[in-house]
């Protein structure tokens, strides 16, 4: 099967579609955020899901609608026809399509390296974790850190390490690890922050639409703009734990504070000052990375936010554009 | 209010700028690949601009058809194929579709005449070429049938909301 033969059959064209759907999706929900000043991450993360689910039921929902969705004489008079793109040959030789399936083959393999593998890797290791560390003492800083918070009390596990460690395990045997060198480092309101931003990470891992939402992800493995999405919604997920951890501890600047020590210690290299191409990689992490860390501390210091109707006229009113605009992209 | 009229209409903007976009993006590929898919006011510019020397069209035509096409739409990338459309003089619908396409290639030229019940499929001899005939039934229990044979590079394809008599004498008027 030749490559346009390939994006002429059903599979293909779910595959060019999806991406293209998720596409739209995508730009309509960010300039929906931006015009209507959604700052509520979890609002935020609700427009976010219509760009991982919606790209997947499109285009079966959109062809039992109308079968001759797929025609000639539709794509012509579509707003946006994919296949047109696919066809073009650069110089007469290089046909787009193979460009287009280099992207999704290396879309593919980025998802399964950092995604994919990784959480399978982490939720297996969940389960068979020996509790590595040890418990702390009922007059340690972090029991009495932990004692305040008025919500279920997960296990704790301190790690006899100089660096600064924190993570949490999900799962059945949900656990929060420190190491020895970040109790040293924070003080009890700080720990307090820390402990209280994990345990709303293991809360809302058990939420089963978190973990219907991650299986969707995975049928999208080949879509960069599910993956670009994602990422995203992983972010905000942070922004999320942040005001539960406000919410549970009633202290804002403590989170801010750990989040100074503990993420934010270098200073703030744009990656273009840096010369040696070798450096820029790491640099433009590292850039990033502090720039989620500085909105995620601008997002503290603003205060939660509250909308007041929850958002659902705009959501709705975002949706019906998103689903009739994909309807005519082919 | 003021603040809430603002959001809207800024969002709106948004909406509209990103279909105009999406129409000039559509547009640029025909502008850039000339031999796209594309519509064609006669079967001679078809010829002409797309440089397909074979195009089959019938010498003969009932009488019940309109002449010429009501519809040709053409292309000679990634693969060639020519559709051609006519229309019933009485009724107005599309009663008669011809196409070629290239050999092997996974095109569906319309579904404008859609065989829903296949009562028949059998092979028949069309002037040394073995064609596969077609009988059944369209919407509303319409006889149609539908031939379709291979012609050196190309698949020809011809249906027609008809018994298959006159579809055979038009397919047969395609050949030398």
């Amino acid at each position: 099967m030749s490559i346009s033969n390939f994006f002429n059959s059903y599979i293909g064209m779910y595959i060019a579609q999806s991406i293209c759907h998720a596409l739209i999706a995508a730009i309509i929900v960010d300039r929906s955020i931006q015009a209507w000043k959604i700052n509520n991450p979890l609002i935020k993360q609700r427009f976010r899901y219509i760009v991982i689910i919606s790209p997947i039921l499109s285009f079966p929902v959109y062809q039992t609608i109308n079968s001759g969705r797929g025609s000639v004489y539709f794509r012509l008079e579509a707003l946006f026809d994919i296949n047109r793109w696919l066809s073009l040959e650069l110089w007469g030789k290089f046909p787009l399509s193979l460009l287009f399936i280099i992207i999704l083959f290396i879309t593919t393999l980025i998802s399964f390296l950092q995604e994919i593998i990784p959480i399978l890797r982490h939720t297996i290791e969940s389960k068979e974790s020996t509790s590595e560390g040890e418990t702390p003492d009922d007059n340690s800083i972090v029991s009495k850190a932990l004692e305040s918070l008025p919500v279920e009390k997960p296990d704790i596990f301190i790690i006899d390490d100089n660096d600064f460690i924190l993570f949490s395990t999900t799962g059945k045997n949900t656990a929060i690890f420190l190491s020895t060198g970040l109790v040293k480092m924070l003080n009890i309101e700080q720990i307090q922050a820390a402990l209280a931003h994990e345990i709303a990470h293991i809360t809302r891992s058990r939420q089963p639409l978190i973990l219907m939402l991650f299986l969707l992800r995975i049928s999208m493995f080949f879509n960069p703009i599910v993956l670009v999405e994602f990422r995203k919604i992983v972010q905000e997920d942070e922004q999320i734990c942040d005001n539960i951890a406000v919410t549970l501890t009633g202290k804002p600047y403590a989170l801010i504070e750990t989040l100074k020590k503990l993420y934010y210690t270098h200073e703030d290299i744009a990656p273009v000052q840096i010369t040696k191409p070798s450096k820029i990689g790491a640099a433009l992490e590292e850039y990033s990375h502090n720039m989620l860390i500085k909105n995620r501390i601008m997002q503290l210091e603003q205060g939660l936010a509250h909308e007041k109707d929850g958002g659902w006229f705009k959501f709705i009113v975002t949706f019906i554009v998103i689903t009739i605009i994909n309807y005519f992209i082919v | 209010m003021h603040r809430k009229f603002f959001s809207f209409f800024y969002f709106a903007i948004t909406v509209v700028i990103l279909i105009a976009v999406l129409k000039i993006l559509n547009w640029l590929p025909m502008a850039i690949q000339k031999d796209a898919i594309r519509r064609y006011s006669s079967v001679e510019e078809v010829r002409l601009r797309l440089n397909i020397k074979n195009i089959y069209v019938p010498s003969y035509f009932p009488q019940n058809f309109t002449w010429p096409p009501s519809e040709i739409l053409a292309q000679n990338k990634p693969f060639t194929a020519v559709v051609m459309e006519f229309k019933h003089r009485e009724r107005g619908d599309i009663a008669l579709i011809i196409s070629q396409v290239a050999a092997g290639a996974n095109f569906v030229p319309d579904k404008k005449i859609k065989i829903l019940q296949v009562k028949e499929k059998v092979t028949y001899p069309l002037k040394g070429r073995n064609a596969v005939l077609e009988v059944g039934l369209c919407k509303n229990d319409e006889p149609c049938s539908r031939i379709s044979w291979d012609e050196g590079k190309y698949r020809v394809t011809v249906v027609m909301k008809s018994p298959p008599f006159d579809l055979i004498k038009v397919a047969d008027s395609m050949l030398r």
